[in-house]
């Protein structure tokens, strides 16, 4: 086993831990500033944005770019998540898009 | 009469297990495609037991980065628990502090979310909860494991599999997008993420874009209102 996964799940854990257990622990009933509230709760479209459109708009080797099979995998199963709204569903029906588009491009 | 809160905890999260166990298996397949081992990917599951950020830092290993810039986005990732976790304070004022930090070591958004459907069951009540939550992260390290050990049987650069954790991302980009301004915060970070991915090396473009564009984010909340 790599000592650098172990750094890492360990150093993950506690990062983790910390607003987790700090508020329930400390915090009874105060408020958090409004702002601060506003921001943590953009942050995971945010970071999901930021992994999402340089998965579809790079090619692959480092400029922006676009890789057909990838686009056209994503377009339906952006769809379809917003229709269903299911997390099984849209990885099952992306990755049969994926991989039917082998035979097609 | 405290076996009886558990239990009724334990059943409900039979929903979040439906949910965890398929998507658990799906994060040890791909853990285990990124270079960890089953028993690395169970550890991960156990301690740091947060969905997201552990499918951004097997997405991330799988690129080669260093753990400094994964553990930094994974604190980012899931600081928005301190809102869950706020709010929880107020139904567990008279626990220990062992007890707290189990229960909030535990918290997920999923649970949370069950937890809160019905508050009356919670107050104060921390063996419901405990049951809840030990159910749920049970079924995701299950999913983790299981993932893991099937995931060396099954060729990962063939069928659709380089497409699971992209598809995933997009349905967690599309739940997330809870009204207008969510929708431009996405539009924000995604165009920053391309060109900090273009100007920097390594991936630091996902942690620079997601500050940048959840500050502009809080900047143009007060324009939408008035």
């Amino acid at each position: 086993m790599e000592q650098e996964n172990l750094l890492l799940i360990f150093g993950m854990a506690i990062v983790t831990f910390i607003p987790r257990f700090v508020p329930m622990a400390f915090l009874s009933r105060r408020d958090i500033p409004e702002k601060v509230k506003m921001g943590l709760e953009y942050i995971p479209v945010a970071i999901l944005s930021a992994i999402v459109f340089p998965i579809l708009f790079f090619d692959g080797e480092g400029t922006i770019g676009i890789q057909p099979r990838l686009l056209f995998s994503a377009i339906p199963v952006f769809a379809f998540s917003w229709k269903v709204k299911s997390l099984w569903g849209s990885v099952i029906l992306g990755m049969l898009i994926y991989w039917g588009l082998e035979f097609v491009l | 009469m405290d076996d009886h809160q558990f239990r009724d905890g334990a059943k409900a999260a039979l929903p979040i297990v439906l949910g965890y166990l398929p998507v658990g298996m799906a994060f040890g397949i791909l853990a285990q495609k990124a270079g960890l081992t089953a028993f690395e990917a169970g550890l991960m599951s156990l301690l740091v037991y947060a969905g997201a950020s552990q499918f951004i830092a097997v997405e991330m290993i799988s690129k080669g980065v260093i753990w400094f810039p994964i553990v930094l986005t994974t604190f980012f990732i899931n600081l928005r628990h301190l809102l869950m976790s706020s709010t929880l304070s107020l139904f567990f004022n008279k626990n220990s502090i062992r007890t707290i930090g189990l229960l909030s070591a535990q918290l997920t958004d999923e649970s949370f979310a069950v937890a809160m459907s019905d508050t009356s069951k919670i107050s104060n009540r921390h063996r419901y909860l405990l049951g809840l939550q030990m159910t749920s992260q049970l079924s995701w390290i299950s999913g983790s494991v299981g993932g893991a050990f099937f995931g060396s049987l099954i060729d990962h650069r063939g069928y659709g599999f380089p497409f699971a954790l992209p598809a995933l991302f997009i349905c967690l980009l599309v739940l997330q997008i809870k009204s207008t301004n969510h929708f431009g915060v996405m539009v924000i970070a995604g165009i920053c993420s391309l060109f900090f991915k273009w100007a920097f090396p390594g991936n630091w473009y996902i942690l620079l874009a997601t500050l940048l564009a959840s500050g502009m984010g809080v900047g143009i909340k007060p324009k939408a209102q008035r």
